[in-house]
């Protein structure tokens, strides 16, 4: 309790995760996924997330942005105990505060680009949300395609689209898992250029999960996961950063 | 909480704009509008075919109802129909003779009140080219069938006397609607009015005299009268209608009333099944934008808006559409019909169309309350790992609102609580049934894809692995092709049964009175011709005066006056009495045994069902009185006659040297086509004293309801059809759903297209066959019921129809199968789906 009271008092972060745990159960065994984590992200911050794959990046992506819940340990995004809090609540402080972009770009198939990424806009009931999404869908460079429906639309495209929409609401932290992970690499550096502008323009705190080591270096800090363990969390390279 | 969020509305109005336009709901749409449809158009359409073919078969007794007495009815029954405003005609029927100038004859008079006939024609020739539909003569006036022109020598304007009065000829009798088929109606037909009937004085106390009353109005109306009516009926009265009138028309009505009840059930089954997959589907193929929803922030609340009135506008769109298309569908129906039917001009039935906004409403709720339910439900991580939440659980407790929804269709459309209960735990026994064979059948094509090839082996590989599924699929399959071919069989075998009653060369004369001399004319211009014609039988009239010595006459004339039935009047007082060396066609053995064609024994063989109101056993000894003569004879077996075909039939045949001694007189019936009429007409001016009976129009009629019938039938198969395979390609969608993934993984993964498309062939191919199989199965064991129980059929096996289901089912699944995924294996873009 005094843990969480001094947490709370302290604004500047923004997620913080006390011996986080999660195992799935597996026909009769159960299988831990992670084991214990423990991690603080401050407002602002830009953190990538790397490991080989099955190590459990997204898992804990999904824990963090209280899509599920852990089997034991602490999660506060800002400041709310999302390990406490029922999947409504969850949605309510996913619509209040975070922004998500997924390793399958999962758009919403019978809606068209730019209804796509009016959807949150929508339910966070931000009014201008259709000149808002506009405007989005031309800094991704698809103002042409807003009426076309994802299957339309090439890999690359659709997350854009997906990347358009994270940003709609101008989220205190966006979530992305691979957000360049099927892109070519020209692409994938637009993308990644539009994120980091968030992160300067409005202060969003960033959590990528990444296997793209430029992008990773691209990140104020850089953590490591390894069969469902936190190996190394350097801060580095504060100041030698990006941008042109 | 529950305020509606205008944005949730919005958000769903968008979907379902987009979603309609890229026809991702035209499945569930189509459902929907085919069970609305078929509803509305099968309860009116074959309400109004039952209405109208009562309606026109009902002209065979001269009206709706018929109450045949042997007494005057008391007023108050009279007054009641008149309070109902029912229609009443009387008609008092005797035996009688009639006089003219110097020549007598023995008739049946018909006394008429003015109404009559209230149902059908009464045709009557008044002059050449004047033949009119008539009702009762005026006073004073006698119409005479043709035949009676030549025994009494007289003409019309000529005078002929009936009893103690005298009447004058103005018409002769083309058709009596309620004419009876009897052969041995005691004498050719003569119509007066009623009003006269007091001046010929022939009612006397102990005279046989038939009293009909003869009924017609509204259904309400008649259904009242008889309610009131038939709890005070004696013994002495009779109270019929068309179906239970016991003429050849009522078996083929009562059938085809149960015909048309059942398809229409089953018709509505497989529409309700239909909407059930694709409900199912619906729900499924809506989980992923659910989800991502959910991950964006929405609430439950906002999925549930967005949701359930994305629902409620489908439904309603589709059960609009559904009632448009189904009241088109009854109309055309109709109209394709207007030829046949004399339907009434009664389009629109609010009964049709409750039905129908009842059965789309109970199918919207109850079919998709588990999908939608699980449906708002999922779970936001089902973005992050797609097989994340268990759906694919058929969990029976789940299934209890559809289950619900199934029975109270089935209630509601059979009105029987009894039916409904044995078609539904019935058809819940044989679905686990099917259930079990299906998972058995996908273990045994463990064995065979062993020896086959790569594409077959990918196909079984995958049939096994989604055993579960499949199972369920095969059901669904099998339940379709089942419920048609059943339709299909008792379809077939109803008017193969109605036309095997009635072939082309039906006989359509009956000759009566033939001299022993005239038999071998007869035969040779039978011959001559090449006329279709029974065999000459030998009639005796004569008595049956004791049964083991027990002298019977009161017990049969009793019996006689009970509510007997047309053609039986007969006994009591004479019999036609024949004999025979081989026992006649269309009639067979039930007890005991035939004789020897050259025995000397005195047998006789009777018909059962008076031996059974006779009590008469094999061996009893039956005693005949012919004229002064008195003999005995042992009965050597029972009869089944079949009174339906048109032949002489008899109660009595004896074995050949009983009655040779007799003069007898023969008796034939034999088909006079068209173009044979005019020599068969002078063949007969040869021999003036032969009697002829003509059911030529009343065959004619007989054969015009069962056609229309048989195209009712037909129509109402089609609608079926058309709610079986939508049940097939929403089953065969919801599959490809499914599989859709796997496909492109295996796609990516360097499967070639051919291997892919073949081995999705093949997988169809061998659940449609699979499919048709076990569908086969089912509907020969539901048939053998039905068929026994309720058509009151002989079952037999319908190996032809094996065939057909199995290579259909295989063929229609299969194809379906392939039409569904050939986009979905040439895609390219494929990674999309990854
Ligand atoms: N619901 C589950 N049931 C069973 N196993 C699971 C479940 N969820 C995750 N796993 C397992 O946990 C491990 C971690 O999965 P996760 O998706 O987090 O890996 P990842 O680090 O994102 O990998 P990648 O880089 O390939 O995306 C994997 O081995 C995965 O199979
Ligand atoms: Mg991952």
């Amino acid at each position: 309790m005094v843990e969480e009271l001094a947490n709370s008092i302290n604004k500047n972060i923004v997620l913080q995760v006390n011996h986080v745990t999660k195992q799935v159960k597996l026909d009769d065994k159960s299988l831990t996924i992670l084991h214990g984590i423990d991690l603080e992200v401050n407002k602002g911050e830009t953190l990538a997330i790397v490991g080989s794959s099955g190590s459990g990046k997204t898992t804990l992506l999904s824990l963090l942005a209280g899509l599920d819940l852990p089997s034991s340990g602490e999660i506060f995004l800002k400041q709310q105990p999302l390990h406490l809090f029922d999947e409504e609540q969850r949605s309510q402080v996913r619509a209040k505060y975070v922004g998500f972009i997924f390793q399958q770009f999962l758009l919403i198939n019978s809606l068209t680009a730019l209804e796509n990424i009016m959807v949150p806009a929508e339910l966070a009931q931000i009014k201008q949300a259709r000149s808002l999404a506009l405007k989005l869908l031309a800094d991704v460079g698809l103002s042409e395609r807003g009426d076309h429906f994802p299957s339309q639309l090439s890999g690359g495209e659709q997350q854009r689209v997906a990347i358009a929409r994270a940003f709609i609401t101008q989220p205190d932290i966006l979530f992305a898992d691979e957000p360049t992970g099927n892109l070519d690499s020209k692409t994938g550096e637009h993308i990644t250029d539009l994120l980091f502008q968030l992160n300067q323009q409005f202060g969003t705190t960033l959590v990528l999960v990444t296997h793209d080591q430029k992008l990773a270096q691209r990140c104020q800090r850089i953590i490591e996961m390894d069969s469902g363990n936190l190996m190394r969390d350097s801060a580095i390279n504060h100041l030698t950063s990006n941008l042109a | 909480m529950s305020f509606i969020q205008p944005l949730a509305i919005q958000q769903s109005l968008r979907l379902f704009r987009h979603e309609l336009r890229r026809g991702e709901l035209t499945i569930i749409f189509l459902a929907i509008v085919l069970a609305v449809a078929t509803v509305f158009s099968l309860t009116s359409f074959s309400a109004q075919i039952k209405t109208a073919l009562v309606d026109e078969s009902s002209s065979f007794i001269g009206a709706d109802r018929v109450l045949q007495t042997s007494r005057v009815l008391p007023k108050e029954i009279i007054d009641y129909s008149q309070r109902l405003q029912l229609n009443m005609a009387q008609q008092v029927l005797m035996a009688s003779m009639v006089f003219a100038h110097d020549e007598m004859q023995l008739v049946s008079l018909r006394a008429v009140s003015a109404l009559y006939p209230l149902k059908g024609q009464l045709l009557i020739k008044q002059g050449e080219n004047n033949i009119h539909a008539l009702h009762a003569p005026p006073r004073g006036e006698v119409w005479l069938a043709k035949k009676l022109f030549q025994s009494l020598a007289v003409k019309l304007q000529d005078n002929i006397e009936i009893g103690d009065a005298y009447f004058t000829i103005t018409g002769i009798i083309e058709q009596i609607p309620d004419a009876s088929f009897s052969v041995f109606t005691s004498g050719p037909s003569v119509i007066i009015n009623i009003a006269d009937l007091e001046k010929t004085k022939l009612i006397q106390p102990a005279s046989r005299v038939t009293y009909k009353y003869l009924f017609a109005g509204k259904p309400e109306n008649i259904d009242k009268f008889e309610k009131w009516l038939t709890p005070q009926l004696n013994d002495t009265q009779r109270w019929y209608d068309i179906k239970s009138s016991q003429s050849q028309l009522a078996s083929a009505l009562n059938r085809a009333e149960k015909f048309l009840s059942l398809a229409s059930l089953l018709g509505i089954i497989l529409a309700a099944v239909a909407v059930a997959v694709a409900a199912r589907r619906y729900g499924q193929r809506h989980q992923s934008s659910v989800a991502v929803f959910k991950a964006m922030g929405a609430s439950r609340q906002y999925i549930k808006q967005v949701y359930l009135f994305h629902w409620f506008i489908l439904v309603t769109l589709s059960l609009l559409t559904g009632l448009i298309i189904g009241y088109v569908i009854q109309l055309i129906g109709l109209w394709a019909m207007a030829d046949y039917l004399s339907t009434s001009s009664q389009t629109f039935s609010f009964y049709s169309l409750f039905a129908a906004v009842f059965t789309g409403i109970i199918c919207a709720l109850a079919f998709a309350f588990e999908p939608l339910q699980t449906l708002i439900r999922t779970s936001p991580l089902k973005v992050i790992r797609e097989n994340d939440s268990p759906i694919n659980r058929y969990s029976l407790l789940k299934q209890i609102p559809a289950l619900a929804a199934l029975f109270i269709l089935l209630w509601f459309f059979s009105q029987d609580l009894y039916t409904s209960m044995v078609l539904f735990f019935g058809g819940i026994v044989v679905i686990t049934l099917l259930l079990l064979l299906a998972r058995l059948a996908m273990l045994f094509s463990k064995q065979v894809g062993s020896q086959a090839g790569q594409a077959l082996q990918l196909a079984l590989a995958n049939l096994r692995r989604r055993a579960n599924e499949n199972s369920v699929q095969l059901v669904s399959f099998t339940i379709a092709i089942k419920l048609l071919l059943l339709l299909l069989v008792i379809k077939s075998e109803l008017i193969n049964d109605w036309q095997a009653q009635l072939p082309d060369n039906t006989a359509n004369r009956f000759l009566i009175n033939i001299s022993p001399e005239q038999v071998n004319h007869l035969k040779h211009f039978i011959v001559e011709n090449k006329l279709a014609a029974s065999k000459a039988y030998p009639v005796v009239p004569g008595r049956l005066v004791a049964i083991n010595e027990e002298k019977i006459q009161r017990k049969v004339t009793k019996e006689n006056e009970d509510k007997s039935n047309q053609g039986r009047q007969g006994i009591g007082r004479e019999l036609n009495l024949t004999w025979q060396k081989k026992l006649p066609i269309k009639n067979q053995i039930i007890a005991g045994e035939w004789w020897q064609e050259n025995t000397d024994k005195f047998l006789v063989s009777v018909e059962e069902k008076l031996a059974k109101r006779l009590a008469i056993k094999i061996g009893d000894k039956l005693t005949f009185q012919l004229g002064a003569d008195i003999f005995t004879v042992t009965v050597a077996n029972l009869r089944k006659v079949n009174w339906q075909s048109l032949q002489p039939n008899f109660y009595m045949i004896f074995s050949p040297n009983v009655l040779a001694e007799f003069p007898a007189t023969y008796i034939a019936s034999l088909y006079i086509p068209a173009e044979k009429e005019q020599q068969f007409r002078l063949f007969l001016s040869q021999y003036p004293t032969i009697t002829l009976l003509d059911v030529d129009a009343m065959l004619r009629q007989l054969r015009t309801v069962i056609s229309q019938v048989s195209l009712a039938i037909e129509f109402i198969l089609v609608l079926v059809v058309l709610a079986g395979s939508l049940v097939l390609v929403a089953q065969v969608q919801a599959t490809m759903d499914e599989r859709q993934r796997e496909l492109a993984i295996l796609r990516t993964l360097g499967a070639k297209g051919r291997l892919l498309r073949n081995s999705i062939l093949y997988e169809f191919l061998a659940l449609g066959a699979l499919a048709g199989l076990l569908a086969s199965l089912a509907m020969e064991v539901s048939l053998y019921f039905l068929q026994t129980q309720l058509f009151e059929m002989s079952p037999r096996f319908h190996g032809e129809f094996w065939l057909i289901a199995i290579a259909s089912g295989s063929v229609f699944v299969g194809f379906m199968g392939m039409l569904s995924c050939w986009k979905l294996i040439n895609k390219t873009a494929l990674y999309h789906q990854i």
